[in-house]
């Protein structure tokens, strides 16, 4: 069976690419992965068995910035806390001290202004909020001036301004642990995390320890390291946390899309074809 | 006036000879008696503005909360026998869907700047239609006919004023129009949807969702069918509970009092 597969769809990092299994499927052509995020895979060595591997870039970005904002308003204005509140059959009702934090004014920090990064620019511009951001390089201004961003080179400044950090880069060597006890330091006590990219860009210790303590106000993460956390994990019980299944990207059209993606992709490395959206080891 | 209390009836009124102004909270007025209040030359305020923009955003969070399901996914995130999330667990896409938005005044027109921004399909239905340019710089289409937003919508939200032509508005027929893949939101008032119709038309899946940060009581029976559907979000109305807010609707009612005491013309007096 092994000498009949020549393409592989990958899904939820399901199957392991490892050298066992490239070894088995000789075959194998290319390995197209249902999503943007590469970390799961070792590039270097699906590359030294002549396969190619492509991503689905396009159809997961306005999804996931999506996310990103429903995240956001719900953690600002406690959407779940006062829905469990609403729906509670105990009899006591508390009125007007669920004071939720206004988003419009406030300042959204972007780190990782990528194709997901800047969508979220666009929406939090239709918010009235004011938006810093920080990446490897700068935009274009032009790019800047559309979404009203201005850049921040050092993190720690846009960490020291904003109400709500929200991180959109790549799981990287450089981005792991990214934000850590320093960096949650340097947040405004009354800030807010929130987390779409890798649960390891996170220092999750760090976090717990600085939700605990007051360091910030609270945080939303649609990922965590590992998924789904060991059921006695603090940051499940923390109640200034909201935390859901890495569904990013899971809607009826966004997985539709990237299946489409994917076909794309493998049809074409079957073909002999250049592919649409290919991954190079760095 | 907070949250509608006290309740301002004709024993009240007769008890408080020198009572000069009533100023409410927020920006409706369907819990006052405007004729009586004003027979016993009593002036009215409310706080008109400032609440559009957080009202504006809770539509926008409860539209996401119940697109994305996030009650439902958080619970399934934090149950404690959850060892795996399903791959076949999904939401429905809010970039590129279209949203019917009932009633287009202040409130409904910050909605439809921000749906905007998620590249939404913008269907408005009012009493009036908007000038051309306010149109254009949204991209919202006029439905003359509600029918025409319901039966189009996959996300129908609610920001008219309750008045007595509202009262009722999304009712069983207008359930019925919507798609069986839609969600209603609601943050105008309980008694612009008939309740009962709602909660059948959820169970017997006429449409998908709701998400309401208003219901008719307020808070509702500990027993009612709503609080116990998967497929609701329920808030306590708190369209306009942010900080900043709060702060500046006492300081206009404050201001508003101050001006009814000292006879002089009440910014925002409602007429």
């Amino acid at each position: 069976v092994g000498k009949k597969v020549q393409a592989i769809y990958l899904w939820w990092h399901k199957p392991v690419i490892d050298k066992e299994l490239l070894q088995s499927l000789p075959n194998l052509k290319v390995i197209a992965n249902s999503g943007v995020g590469m970390d799961h895979l070792d590039l270097k060595l699906v590359a030294s068995f002549g396969v190619k591997i492509a991503n689905a870039p396009r159809a997961v970005s306005s999804s996931t910035a999506d996310t990103g904002m429903a995240l956001l308003l719900a953690s600002a204005r406690r959407l779940l806390e006062v829905h469990n509140i609403s729906i509670s059959s105990s009899m006591e009702y508390r009125e007007a001290d669920i004071l939720g934090v206004k988003v419009a004014g406030a300042t959204l920090g972007i780190i990782g202004m990528g194709s997901i990064g800047y969508k979220i620019a666009l929406r939090a511009k239709a918010f009235e909020m004011n938006v810093l951001y920080h990446n490897r390089t700068r935009r274009k201004v032009q790019e800047e001036q559309a979404v009203g961003a201005t850049y921040c080179k050092k993190i720690d400044s846009l960490l020291q301004q904003a109400d709500f950090v929200m991180l959109v880069v790549s799981l990287t060597p450089q981005t792991h642990k990214l934000i850590g006890k320093r960096e949650l330091e340097l947040m405004k006590p009354t800030a807010t995390l929130i987390n779409i990219s890798r649960g390891a860009v996170i220092d999750q210790e760090a976090l717990v320890a600085a939700l605990r303590t007051g360091v910030i106000r609270a945080a939303a993460l649609d990922v965590t390291s590992p998924e789904p956390l060991p059921r006695d994990h603090p940051l499940l019980k923390l109640k200034n946390v909201i935390i859901t299944p890495h569904l990013g990207i899971k809607t009826d059209k966004a997985t539709y899309m990237i299946t489409e993606e994917a076909v794309e992709n493998i049809l074409a490395a079957l073909n002999g074809l250049p592919l649409p959206s290919e991954v190079y080891p760095s | 006036m907070w949250y509608h209390k006290p309740a301002i009836n004709e024993e009240l009124l007769q008890s408080l000879p020198n009572l000069k102004v009533v100023a409410s909270a927020g920006v409706g007025i369907d819990h006052l008696d405007l004729k009586l209040l004003s027979r016993y030359g009593v002036k009215v305020s409310n706080t008109p503005f400032i609440v559009s923009t957080d009202t504006a955003d809770m539509g926008m969070a409860l539209l996401l909360a119940s697109s994305r399901r996030l009650v439902e996914g958080n619970n399934l995130n934090v149950s404690p026998d959850t060892e795996y999330f399903p791959a076949d667990w999904l939401g429905v896409e809010v970039s590129g869907a279209t949203i019917g938005i009932v009633g287009m005044g202040t409130i409904g027109y910050k909605v439809a700047e921000r749906a905007k921004a998620f590249e939404m399909k913008i269907l408005y239905h009012n009493r009036n239609q908007r000038k051309k340019e306010e149109e254009s710089a949204v991209g919202a289409i006029y439905c003359k006919k509600i029918d025409d937003l319901l039966q189009q919508s996959d996300f129908v939200l609610l920001t008219v004023n309750l008045t007595p032509q509202t009262h009722k508005l999304i009712g069983k027929r207008e359930l019925e129009l919507m798609k069986p893949t839609a969600t209603l939101i609601n943050v105008s008032r309980g008694l612009v949807v008939d309740q009962d119709a709602l909660v059948e038309a959820l169970q017997n899946k006429v449409i998908k969702a709701a998400a309401l940060d208003v219901t008719y009581p307020e808070p509702l029976p500990r027993d009612h069918p709503l609080l116990k559907l998967k497929n609701v979000i329920i808030t306590p109305h708190i369209g306009s509970a942010t900080k900043k807010t709060r702060w500046v609707m006492m300081e206009e009612m404050a201001e508003s009092i101050e001006a009814g005491l000292e006879g002089l013309p009440i910014p925002r007096e409602v007429l």
